[in-house]
């Protein structure tokens, strides 16, 4: 075999070889989460490179070489499941940096970080304040994780006592002007359905780029075409709409009328329907 | 006096709201949010039963109106 063949075919082996090692070893290896995965990644593949360009090497020593380095961290990370202490032996534990607001320079120095890079490692973390920060924990795989103080953390609908309607992940039903039955299945629609809906929009099939359906059944699409106008769906606005503008009408009932029955039931009622548009305004507002 | 037709137009759009809250509740798939909605459509359908009882009342009251 003439040497620039067995090149070729080396490096094709090894590339469908270390392929299925990373896949084998999954996800972690990809992101380097511990020690162990960060040598073997950096040993297999200079064992790679070694075999293939090794020519008077034997293939099969190489392949064993590789095997093993791949089996190390598949069992270390079978046996870090069941044991903590192995775990935290192998995967190491993350170093408290700042605690109560205050920097822990003795952390510091066993990391070996400065201040410079601890400044750094917040600004990544879009803090530029070192007193926003209420703890900071550098975790085995060299990132900062920051928590800020309550003050400084985003606001969010719990706060302000807001109530906010869940909602479930939308389904993507089109895709480049074809439909997806699978995702259509999923919640629950036919064919059918979606093109009485884009009927509704006024836009045809071919057309869609993307289409999407949210937890409240409603489509919404972008289009190949720019130009054209997609109304957004109209329905839940609506209805809240019509229910305060009844709302409206029975108050207005009830001042109109003389007879005091049929006040009493039109103020009943007009409050009632308040309050059920206050139950129910957060899920219809969109 | 056109009272009678404004309740029955009252009453015709929270029928419609009915509708649409029974039809919106059971599309949605978020259990809480369904809830809420299939509620807040008994809610409706209680002020849809008075305002009926009312517009008959009126009916009986004016009754060149009726038929409206």
């Amino acid at each position: 075999m003439p040497e620039w063949l067995e090149v070729t075919v080396r490096s094709v082996l090894f590339v469908i070889v270390l392929f299925f090692m990373t896949k084998l070893i999954g996800k972690k290896q990809i992101a380097q989460l511990s020690f162990f995965e960060y040598v073997t990644g950096i040993t297999i593949g200079s064992i790679a490179g070694e075999s293939i360009m090794g020519l008077d090497g034997n293939l099969s020593y190489g392949l064993i070489a590789i095997t093993i380095v791949a089996a190390i961290p598949l069992i270390a990370g079978l046996i870090s499941l069941k044991s903590k202490k192995f775990r935290d032996f192998t995967e190491g534990k993350g170093t408290i940096f700042i605690k109560d607001g205050k920097v822990m320079e003795d952390n510091l120095k066993k990391e070996r970080i400065t201040a410079d890079e601890l400044l750094q490692l917040l600004r990544r973390k879009d803090v530029f304040q070192v007193s926003d920060v209420e703890f900071a924990v550098l975790e085995p795989t060299g990132d900062l994780s920051v928590m800020l103080k309550k003050e400084n953390q985003p606001l969010t609908p719990k706060d302000l006592d807001m109530k906010v309607a869940s909602i479930k992940e939308p389904q993507t039903v089109i895709m480049d002007g074809k439909i997806l039955d699978e995702p259509l299945a999923t919640i629950g629609y036919s064919r059918g359905w979606l093109k009485t809906e884009l009927e509704k929009l006024g836009v045809t099939i071919e057309n869609v780029f993307l289409g999407q359906v949210n937890s409240y059944g409603e489509l919404t699409v972008d289009l190949f075409d720019d130009k054209l106008q997609v109304p957004s769906p109209q329905e839940r606005p609506m209805i809240l709409s019509t229910m305060k503008k009844c709302q409206a009408d029975l108050e207005l009932f009830a001042l109109a009328t003389e007879d005091k029955v049929a006040k009493q039931l039109y103020t009943k009622n007009s409050k009632k329907l308040q309050n059920a548009i206050d139950k129910v305004s957060h899920i219809l507002k969109s | 006096m056109t009272v009678v037709s404004d309740v029955k137009q009252c009453l015709a759009s929270l029928k419609g709201v009915e509708a649409s809250l029974s039809n919106l509740a059971k599309r949605t798939e978020d259990n809480s949010s369904k809830r809420t909605l299939h509620e807040t459509m008994m809610e409706v359908s209680e002020i849809v039963a008075d305002l009926k009882k009312r517009v008959g009342e009126l009916e009986n009251e004016e009754y060149q109106y009726k038929g409206y």
